[in-house]
């Protein structure tokens, strides 16, 4: 109905059409996509045996220019080069072992300005509760730390995707603990980090990562689109790690040893 | 892992632009062609972007091929998407028929319009983005996008207007 009260109409009628479309686009149909990383690694490897083949059966021009003897190492050191813009666009100046570990755990490291922090950053559909009805809105077990004991609030994101555990005073300042399943997507966040400030460490015999901050951070919502509002910056340090079924992401102002023992304490 | 991360946004960005069930072709034709020209990409340029173009352009060719002259029209899903608010069940009932009725407005602009908003609203680039997405200069983002929406305004409140006359 055409009311005077409705937005679309008033002068500020852009703005409102603006936030109405952007509201449209989580209901669009879109229906899932395929995986793709297999079938890409397939055809781009069949490529490269093909050019193989080709240059034995005709060597470009520059190995002539070079001589035989210098032909195979620059072949090599273009493979190289290769693999190292490959990676670089990934995660600059990554290491294959950080890749492999950051997709496991649903946490992807950027070397890269981060975005400019939100004025109230918070995570999509933020909804506080008590824990016991957030142990029922999430689809994978919720662990708490039995170093810091009850947490002061607990939050549910994005229709149940992540829970969060906030202690408001512990010996650490203010604590931070993401609860995730990061076997279900890629990415759940994305950091920007130096990555010397990134050590690998191992907790109940899984692979997890320390990253002493502050470093920003942003979500990233199923569809893989970053989620602008939730930028911040981290408190203080970060512990990432894997349990069965969940994924934890720890954040306050404390020592490695000391998220350890708190990450080791959780049940 | 480069593709893991982004093939849901490719496929996203594939499918609004009008690709249908080729979306994943468009999507696989694309991170081929990525990995191809990764030595003419720039380090430090952001990836997504640069991908998406390329996904557009597909779709592009996509469309070409098969002579089809519009891309199909966007759909509203059957299914909730999480974290929503408890409505009630009659805002509920006025919002999906909003919706509706807005979507329709969007499927009904030129296709140019079109692939503006869906690139700056729906697959949520900025106007830059848009303007490498879809190859435009970025003034032309900035007036079909400007255009998209007056002509959206003149669709909802002519529909309105014939509400109130014959409701």
């Amino acid at each position: 109905m055409a009311e005077s009260s409705d937005p679309r109409y008033g002068p500020q009628w852009r703005d409102a059409l603006v936030s109405e479309l952007r509201a449209l686009s989580p209901w669009l149909d879109v229906p899932s996509a395929a995986e793709q990383a297999t079938a890409v690694r397939q055809r781009l490897e069949t490529q490269r045996l093909e050019t193989q083949r080709r240059q034995e059966v005709r060597p470009p021009l520059i190995a002539r220019w070079r001589g035989r003897i210098l032909y195979p190492r620059w072949r090599a050191a273009l493979i190289v080069v290769l693999t190292i813009v490959a990676l670089a666009v990934a995660i600059p100046q990554s290491r294959a072992v950080i890749a492999h570990v950051l997709r496991l755990h649903g946490v992807e490291l950027r070397q890269a300005p981060g975005p400019s922090p939100a004025p109230h950053p918070s995570l999509p559909g933020e909804q506080r509760m008590p824990l016991e009805q957030a142990r029922k809105r999430v689809a994978f077990p919720v662990l708490v730390p039995a170093k810091l004991g009850l947490p002061d609030a607990v939050t549910v994101s994005d229709g149940g995707r992540v829970a969060t555990l906030i202690y408001d005073r512990t010996p650490y300042g203010q604590v931070r603990l993401d609860e995730f399943d990061g076997h279900l997507d890629p990415v759940y966040f994305e950091k920007f980090v130096h990555l010397g400030n990134v050590t690998e460490v191992r907790l109940n015999g899984t692979k997890g990562l320390w990253v002493t901050g502050p470093q920003e951070i942003v979500y990233v919502r199923s569809d893989g689109m970053v989620v602008q509002a939730s930028a911040r910056l981290t408190t203080g340090s970060t512990l990432i790690w894997g349990a069965p079924r969940v994924v934890l992401r720890l954040e306050g102002g404390f020592s490695k040893a000391a998220a350890l023992a708190i990450a080791a304490s959780a049940r | 892992m480069l593709v893991a991360r982004y093939t849901l946004r490719a496929h996203r960005a594939a499918w609004l632009l009008g690709a249908g069930e080729d979306a994943d072709d468009v999507v696989q034709e694309a991170f081929v062609k990525a990995f191809r020209s990764l030595p003419k990409f720039r380090a430090g340029e952001p990836f997504a972007p640069w991908l998406l173009s390329i996904v557009a352009n597909e779709t592009k060719n996509l469309l070409r091929s098969r002579h089809r002259r519009t891309a199909l029209a966007l759909r509203l899903s059957a299914l909730e998407p999480d974290a929503t608010a408890p409505d009630t069940p009659f805002d509920e009932a006025a919002a999906s028929e909003r919706r509706a009725r807005l979507l329709a407005a969007v499927n009904a602009l030129p296709e140019r319009e079109r692939q503006a908003l869906v690139c700056r609203y729906f697959l949520d680039l900025s106007e830059a983005e848009t303007a490498q997405v879809l190859r435009w200069p970025l003034g032309s983002v900035k007036s079909r996008t400007s255009r998209a929406l007056g002509r959206l305004r003149g669709l909802i409140v002519t529909e309105d207007q014939g509400r109130v006359f014959h409701g």
